[in-house]
């Protein structure tokens, strides 16, 4: 019993680390502002009033704002968890980090949790300021399915943050690049602004690859859009929980190949 | 004998480039066992594979042959333990760049697994340590590079490893700084009697802090003993030169046991002999035998310096 909770304060504090890490390097970088402020409050602005001059009608509107604000969630929460390893290989730190004894739980969960924090106060500001300026309630479908929809787009911002990471450590730092196109590639795929069915057939099928496509359906059938998939919210967490798991273990095979090839002490040169 | 660092027939190959790959042999084959509690020195010229072997003892590096066990374990299937009782410190340093130095060794501490009172009194006492306290609250880019050391070794110490690898700790910082540092590294050593493998281009430094060398070069390590065995080993000696008036008796001199050479110029003599604590005497006897005597003597010991340099080339 001793030994198993000697264990379990192991695990949370290394976890905890990285939250220690991403939160003090965030607090410390002017850019953070942008990230949170800014950006996803320029694209909110920008599109709603858009949506506002071409007077669509209110379900489009409502339509438009999830999307939009979605998207402004995962691109600050995904950042995080790519930062997790960008922060170190800004800092030409990564081979202390690497030869620390933790796992790759330990990095993701906890650049994760804080990514759950910016992008939840992202959301949060979000939903208010389109209740504020575009008369447009995101309360209507209850907390229990808002919950289910933030968890579903923190999942996903989870995906892309560690395929950001599994990148760097193939490609070293000229990857850093993917963690601010990836999402801007969801957002031609994904069904932002616009449904899916709009999209050639081929891209269709790509779309049904992404888990946010169905957290975005799930989310916008409470507003009168019925999901041209089934069982959404499923598919969109089963597909999550695999790539999740996928991602781990290719973290580790590209850690592995890091490793053979020295990119490790290049990256800390 | 227990040996802390085992290291049999590694070879290590960086392949780059794209199309065209290039092969670089980083290290060939190289053996070495370090005791338990050993402090050693890794010489070797730039790119001669020194970091390349620590870098694998650390597990930042994955060999393609041979074996390396580490504190008794096999470095491949115990990384995780292993992590846990060995730490590297290198030289030029860096850190996450806008933490302060305090903050950067509460996350390492974090990472350790020290928790609580523990890591707050771990940390508290490596500021105290390593003099850091007064810089405790500024952020790492606005450190000096002495200081910026200080905390790389620091950082080294969280854990209280069993096994040290020190990666150039000296390089770049001013005698004064450099010379705290290798008191630092050598308090430790004693205190905790912790295995120390240390790479360094500073001969002074080797001979002062380890106990034996190992010279590497072109990913083979060339020799290994103790700084007086390889000397001797390279015949380098010591050169004796005395100024004198009478008659030398070169030929004598020259068949006296541990006498390498003789070179006479004018009034002056250079003699080459293996050890002069041990020839000197014996020489000063010969010399008052034959009515030589001597205006002046002064002896010129080589150093690892000329080791070095004699196996460099």
């Amino acid at each position: 019993m001793k030994m198993s909770l000697l264990l379990l304060r192991d695990e949370v504090t290394k976890a905890e680390a990285f939250v220690f890490k991403n939160w003090i390097m965030t607090r410390r970088n002017v850019f953070t502002l942008f990230e949170i402020l800014f950006w996803p409050v320029v694209g909110f602005l920008s599109v709603g009033l858009l949506a506002e001059f071409a007077a669509v009608k209110q379900e489009m509107r409502a339509f438009i704002l999830v999307g939009v604000i979605s998207m402004g969630t995962i691109q600050v929460c995904q950042l995080d968890v790519a930062y997790v390893l960008l922060y170190d290989v800004w800092s030409k730190a990564v081979k202390h980090g690497f030869i620390a004894p933790v796992g790759m739980r330990h990095l993701f969960v906890g650049s994760w949790i804080v990514g759950m924090a910016r992008g939840g106060a992202v959301f949060s500001m979000l939903m208010g300021a389109s209740y504020l300026i575009f008369n447009f309630d995101f309360m209507v479908p209850g907390v229990g399915p808002l919950c289910l929809f933030l968890f579903g787009l923190f999942l996903s911002a989870a995906t892309v943050g560690i395929l950001v990471c599994i990148l760097v450590l193939i490609f070293g730092n000229r990857a850093e690049v993917a963690a601010w196109s990836l999402v801007s590639l969801m957002l031609l795929v994904c069904g932002i602004y616009y449904p899916v069915t709009v999209l050639p057939k081929a891209v269709i099928v790509l779309a049904e690859l992404i888990p946010l496509t169905y957290f975005l359906e799930y989310f916008r059938h409470f507003y009168g859009f019925e999901p041209i998939f089934s069982y959404v919210l499923v598919k969109g967490y089963s597909l999550a929980f695999s790539y999740l798991l996928l991602e781990v273990f290719l973290m580790k095979v590209a850690l592995r190949r890091a490793k053979r090839r020295g990119l490790l002490l290049r990256l800390s040169e | 004998m227990n040996y802390a660092i085992e290291v049999r027939g590694l070879w290590k190959t960086f392949v780059s480039g794209w199309p065209r790959r290039r092969r670089k042999e980083a290290l060939k084959g190289v053996d070495l066992f370090v005791p338990e509690g050993a402090f050693w020195g890794i010489l070797g010229p730039n790119g001669a594979g020194k970091t390349t072997l620590l870098s694998i003892l650390s597990n930042l590096l994955t060999p393609e042959e041979g074996e390396v066990r580490v504190l008794g374990m096999d470095i491949r299937t115990h990384a995780m333990e292993l992590c846990k009782r060995i730490n590297l410190s290198s030289g030029h340093a860096n850190f996450l760049w806008s933490m302060t130095v305090r903050e950067n060794l509460v996350y390492y501490a974090m990472l350790y697994g020290l928790s609580g009172r523990r890591r707050q009194q771990r940390v508290e006492d490596l500021l105290y340590l390593f003099d850091l306290r007064d810089s405790a609250k500024v952020r790492f880019d606005e450190l000096s590079t002495g200081m910026k050391q200080k905390l790389s070794l620091a950082k080294a110490f969280l854990n209280e490893p069993d096994l040290l690898l020190l990666d150039e700790p000296t390089v770049g910082l001013d005698p004064d700084v450099a010379r705290r540092v290798r008191e630092l590294i050598q308090n430790q050593h004693r205190e905790r009697e912790t295995t120390i493998l240390m790479t360094t281009h500073n001969m002074r430094e080797a001979e002062t802090l380890c106990e034996q060398i190992a010279f590497i070069k072109d990913g083979t390590i060339m020799a290994c003993g103790r700084p007086q065995d390889l000397k001797r080993n390279l015949r380098l000696g010591d050169t004796i030169l005395i100024t004198f008036h009478g008659t030398l008796p070169v030929p004598t001199i020259e068949h006296m046991p541990g006498v390498y050479s003789v070179q006479r110029t004018g009034s002056s003599c250079r003699i080459l002999v293996d050890d002069h604590r041990e020839r000197l005497l014996q020489i000063l006897d010969l010399f008052s035998s034959k009515s030589v005597f001597i205006d002046d003597l002064r002896i010129q010991e080589s150093d690892l310096e000329d080791v070095f340099i004699a196996f460099a080339r």
